[in-house]
């Protein structure tokens, strides 16, 4: 019997300690120990890649490329979004994290803060295009002057407008909205149509995400912020802020805001344009292939109060993981991620932004008009992608405080606008 | 005839109830194959949807073998564990064995969210991490609690004489578990065994955290990945499509045991 | 009729006794120092920090709407599952041919996994696969969200509820109602006198297993309502996933939370333990 519990003690020993020291600072960036160059090694190494569902179809196009052309091979592992978290959680707790992963990009600030992420600074300062990546991404990536992250997949947030709706209301279906009372307008025109099942706009009324990749945009576009530099205090109760929430509210009461919005969490937002039933609204660039197959779509950039344009440069970074003891493969497909091969040949052919300014007007951009306005949107000063460490927490999670926020200006008391703001920098600044 | 006049109310009720329970499942399967927008089968009844999940990553096929594996290795498992555990239970006094019995039963207590990490850390330290055993041993350990309350009260209700012949004939209280009690107590191990089995089958949070293979997922994460798309959008035909190839092999393993299952909580009698 | 025979007791125990102290009292134990430590999902341990995370966790805004809903919920749950149960149990009591096709029908749906049961329902809801007519919002209101999942739950449990009360039933001697029929007991009073008193030790099994696992709802509002509409749906175990995984990312918080639960779900259980007993004796 007292060997059985000796046995039991020291496992319990161990498990306690050795968890203890998994979950401490071990940062030695455990590399190949050669020398670091612009291309990485290529000498048949496996490495693993971790990403999470919606960028799957992106992901596994640049997976098959790379391991088509390259002696390394990679391994893609794609998770359900929402628990793509927890997932990258437990493996960080005790030492599992894959050679490379991709995170959203307004998670990548707290991730990099928690040391997740291996120095990439030096090796970024070798690329010659280094000034041309997506300056968005690369800010959200660094910390404490270091450099951890690259672009992964840009997802960009425009307007999206139903042409063959558009003249039917006897609208310009060449011009979209150009400022936020002529998006209103044109979408209480498509309402007055009184088709059936065919409404003004809409939008993911229960969705914290989307929300922020559409509205965001409209108060920059103006040139105001929604965030102190720091991402600590929360400035959106400003005046464009208002006004975007003024004219939601004014679409809910004059009913020209699609069924269902009310309630919607972001798994159909998108869906009513695509069947045709929706005239005007903000929209993931990312689905213009998709959407073009079955409505004759017309792309503006987001406009401001006053015009102007801006968009939400989402979509998800790529790091190599502290835990990898291949960072010198795993750099050798970031460095090839960046290059024009992989940029022009894999992601603009599927329909995505490419991540650099010099590759905006490619073969594929110039052969569609619409991708060549994402793609102008994307290198616009106006163009952000905001940082802060508890952004997923004030902003993305279910019931976050912004999510009060927004239901209250279109759904409830807009009075309590400084109260809700309030609780939204409190979020932010813990 | 008469007596089925009297009781046609009786029938048309629970006809409606009984058509209640099954309309989800029958709408699933119907749902699955009708047209509908935003999914692979847009136009015309057809498989579309079952075309979308059998080519989704590593092929379905891959999937059902991996969830085969997890559920066939948590069943032994859990049979294995439980019906030495029930035995020792039911049939001797040992120090311990009341706080033994309790602490299995506390395992329903405790929020599995919560030990998922500990169980990551936990399989790591072991060099079980990402491995179909490891993961099958920690579904075991959740069936523990109901295997094991099984197994002990079909033991206890084999009748004392039948265990005592045995014992008298000379068998050592191992062949007595062989030769007598097993096969006394098979309605309650079909249940355990099917329950492990189901249990296994269905479940997504545990493989989630613990497999970080795709070639090793189980069908039900393969489900929940094809089910979110680009920016969120949920295609409905294949996950409708996806609960039913879940569901199948459960509903027809279900009605083919039924008999025994149902009997494996009778002869139990839970005597409480 | 147990032997005792402790040699031979441990070695047959020793199997469950190995899988519960690897899988299942050792991470208890590392979930209770995560409660006392600063541990993030990221970052790991920072050192010891009780009793913060107790104090936060019970401090956060969602904890005692959480806490409230989830009694709620269970409650609800409680009251109609077995309820239910026992009306269908009643009424598939005798075996025939239609009364064993009705009890398959019952039980058909347990066979599901609550994940599955969870996506099934989840497009039987949704608005643009829904069978049923117009825009009814199933999930919209904390009302509708309620009630849908509930709706749900009772579909996935009732058969086997219906099941465990049934075998009470059947255990239940011919004669005792018999001597009923010979007292003149009409059919209320035989079901409120002799067959609810005899049914007493399922119905305790029923609500035990009914109760706890109300009280740890997670699947089921994880896929359905991921908390919402406006938090209106956050059980208890949602939070403690939610401080783990979704915002905060951290553990401690979560650790200190689940040990809240555990220790209120003992305490429940106990409670109901004596309760049972004591009426009985």
């Amino acid at each position: 019997m007292s060997i059985r519990r000796a046995v039991a003690v020291t496992m319990i020993a161990c498990l306690l300690t050795s968890a203890a020291a998994c979950g401490g600072d071990d940062d030695d960036a455990s590399g190949g120990g050669g020398e670091i160059t612009a291309e990485g090694t290529d000498d048949g190494s496996e490495l693993t890649l971790w990403t999470r569902a919606p960028l799957e179809l992106q992901a596994k196009a640049l997976v098959d490329a790379y391991n088509k052309t390259h002696k390394n091979q990679v391994k893609l592992t794609v998770t359900p979004n929402d628990d793509y978290v927890a997932k990258v959680g437990a493996a960080a707790g005790s030492g599992g994290l894959p050679d490379l992963f991709a995170a959203d990009i307004v998670y990548v600030p707290n991730w990099t803060k928690a040391g997740l992420f291996d120095d990439l600074s030096e090796r970024i300062e070798l690329l010659p295009y280094a000034d041309k990546i997506n300056q968005g991404h690369l800010t959200a990536g660094t910390f404490e002057d270091k450099r951890y992250v690259l672009p992964f997949v840009l997802d960009l947030s425009v307007i999206f407008y139903n042409k063959k709706l558009y003249r039917e209301a006897g609208l310009d279906p060449e011009k979209g909205p150009s400022t936020i009372d002529e998006f209103k307008d044109q979408a209480l025109a498509i309402q007055q149509l009184g088709k059936k099942d065919t409404y003004g706009t809409y939008f993911g009324g229960n969705c914290g995400g989307c929300n922020v990749f559409t509205w965001f945009p409209m108060v920059w576009a103006g040139g105001q912020e929604v965030m102190n530099p720091e991402g600590t205090q929360s400035l959106l109760d400003g005046t464009a802020a208002q006004q975007v929430y003024r004219t939601w509210r004014e679409l809910q009461d004059a009913g020209a805001i699609a069924p269902g919005a009310k309630d919607e969490t972001g798994a159909t937002w998108v869906a009513g344009f695509q069947e045709g039933k929706v005239g005007v609204m903000p929209y993931p660039a990312t689905l213009l292939s998709t959407a073009a197959k079955t409505v004759d779509v017309g792309v503006v950039p987001i406009p401001g109060v006053d015009g102007g344009a801006s968009t939400f440069v989402g979509g998800d970074g790529i790091g190599i993981s502290k835990d990898s003891k291949h960072s010198e493969q795993a750099w050798n497909f970031l460095s090839w991620l960046s290059s024009e091969a992989a940029q022009v040949d894999v992601i603009a052919a599927t329909g995505s932004t490419v991540s650099r300014t010099d590759l905006a007007d490619n073969k594929y951009s110039q052969k569609d008009p619409r991708v060549a306005v994402v793609n102008r949107v994307a290198s616009l000063p106006q163009s952000k992608t905001p940082v802060s460490v508890n952004f997923q927490q004030a902003f993305n999670a279910p019931g976050s405080p912004w999510m009060t926020l927004v239901r209250n200006q279109v759904y409830g008391e807009a009075g309590s606008l400084a109260q809700d703001n309030t609780a939204l920098t409190d979020a932010l600044a813990q | 005839m008469s007596r089925l006049l009297i009781r046609t109310p009786q029938v048309v009720l629970t006809g409606g109830l009984a058509i209640v329970f099954l309309f989800p499942l029958v709408w699933a399967s119907l749902a699955s194959v009708s047209p509908q927008a935003g999914t692979r089968q847009s136009d015309g009844w057809g498989f579309g949807n079952y075309a979308t999940l059998a080519t989704y990553q590593a092929g379905i096929g891959q999937y059902i073998l991996n969830s085969t594996a997890i559920s066939l290795l948590t069943v032994a498992f859990t049979l294995f564990a439980s019906v030495t555990g029930g035995y020792a239970f039911a049939n001797f006094r040992f120090p311990g064995r009341n706080a033994l019995f309790l602490v299995t039963l506390a395992i329903l207590m405790v929020p599995y969210a919560t030990l998922l990490i500990p169980l990551y850390v936990l399989l790591n330290s072991l060099g079980l991490q990402n491995s179909l055993v490891g993961l099958a041993l920690v579904l075991s350990m959740f069936q523990l609690p109901f295997a094991t309350f099984m197994m002990r009260i079909s033991f206890e209700a084999v009748p004392d004489e039948l265990r005592e012949a045995a014992l008298i004939d000379g068998c050592g209280s191992f062949r007595a578990l062989l030769r007598v009690l097993l096969p006394a107590a098979k309605p309650g191990l079909v249940t355990v065994g099917l329950f492990a089995f189901l249990a296994a089958w269905n479940d997504f949070i545990t493989p989630l955290v613990l497999i970080s293979d795709s070639d090793k997922m189980p069908l039900p994460l393969a489900v929940a990945n094809l089910r979110g798309q680009v920016m969120g959008i949920v295609d409905y035909g294949a996950t409708e499509a996806g609960v039913v190839v879940l569901a199948l092999p459960c509903v027809v393993l279900f009605l083919a045991l039924q008999r025994h299952y149902v009997r494996g909580f009778m002869s139990g009698a839970l005597k409480g | 009729m147990a032997k005792a025979n402790p040699a031979a007791g441990w070695a047959y125990a020793t199997p469950t006794a190995l899988f519960v102290l690897v899988f299942f009292v050792l991470p208890i134990l590392l979930v209770g120092r995560m409660s006392v430590s600063d541990w993030g999902l990221f970052a790991g341990n920072r050192g010891w920090n009780a009793p913060e995370n107790f104090t936060d966790a019970l401090e956060n805004r969602l904890f005692w709407p959480a806490v409230w809903f989830t009694v709620k919920y269970t409650v609800v749950t409680t009251v109609i599952l077995l309820g239910l149960a026992l009306g269908l149990a009643l009424l598939v009591q005798e075996s025939s041919r239609w009364t064993s096709f009705l009890r398959t029908s019952f039980l058909v749906p347990s066979a599901l996994g609550l994940a599955s049961a969870s996506l099934l329902f989840y497009a039987l809801y949704s608005p643009q696969a829904s069978p049923f007519p117009g825009q009814i919002s199933f999930l919209g209101t904390p009302w509708s969200a309620l009630w849908s999942t509930v709706a749900l739950i009772v579909w996935r449990f009732a058969g086997f509820y219906m099941l465990l009360l049934l075998v009470g039933l059947h255990s239940i001697p011919g004669d005792v109602y018999e001597a009923a029929r010979l007292d003149g007991a009409s059919r209320g009073q035989t079901f409120r006198h002799v067959t609810l008193p005899l049914l007493r030790p399922s119905l305790a099994l029923c609500t035990i297993l009914c109760v706890t696992g109300s009280l740890l709802a997670f699947d089921q509002f994880y896929i359905l309502t991921k908390g919402g509409p406006d938090n209106s749906t956050v059980t208890i175990v949602q939070l403690v996933y939610n401080v783990a995984f979704q915002g905060q990312n951290n553990l401690g918080r979560a650790a200190a939370l689940s040990i809240v639960v555990l220790a209120a779900l003992l305490i429940v259980n106990v409670l109901q333990f004596r309760g049972l007993r004591g009426k009985e004796s």
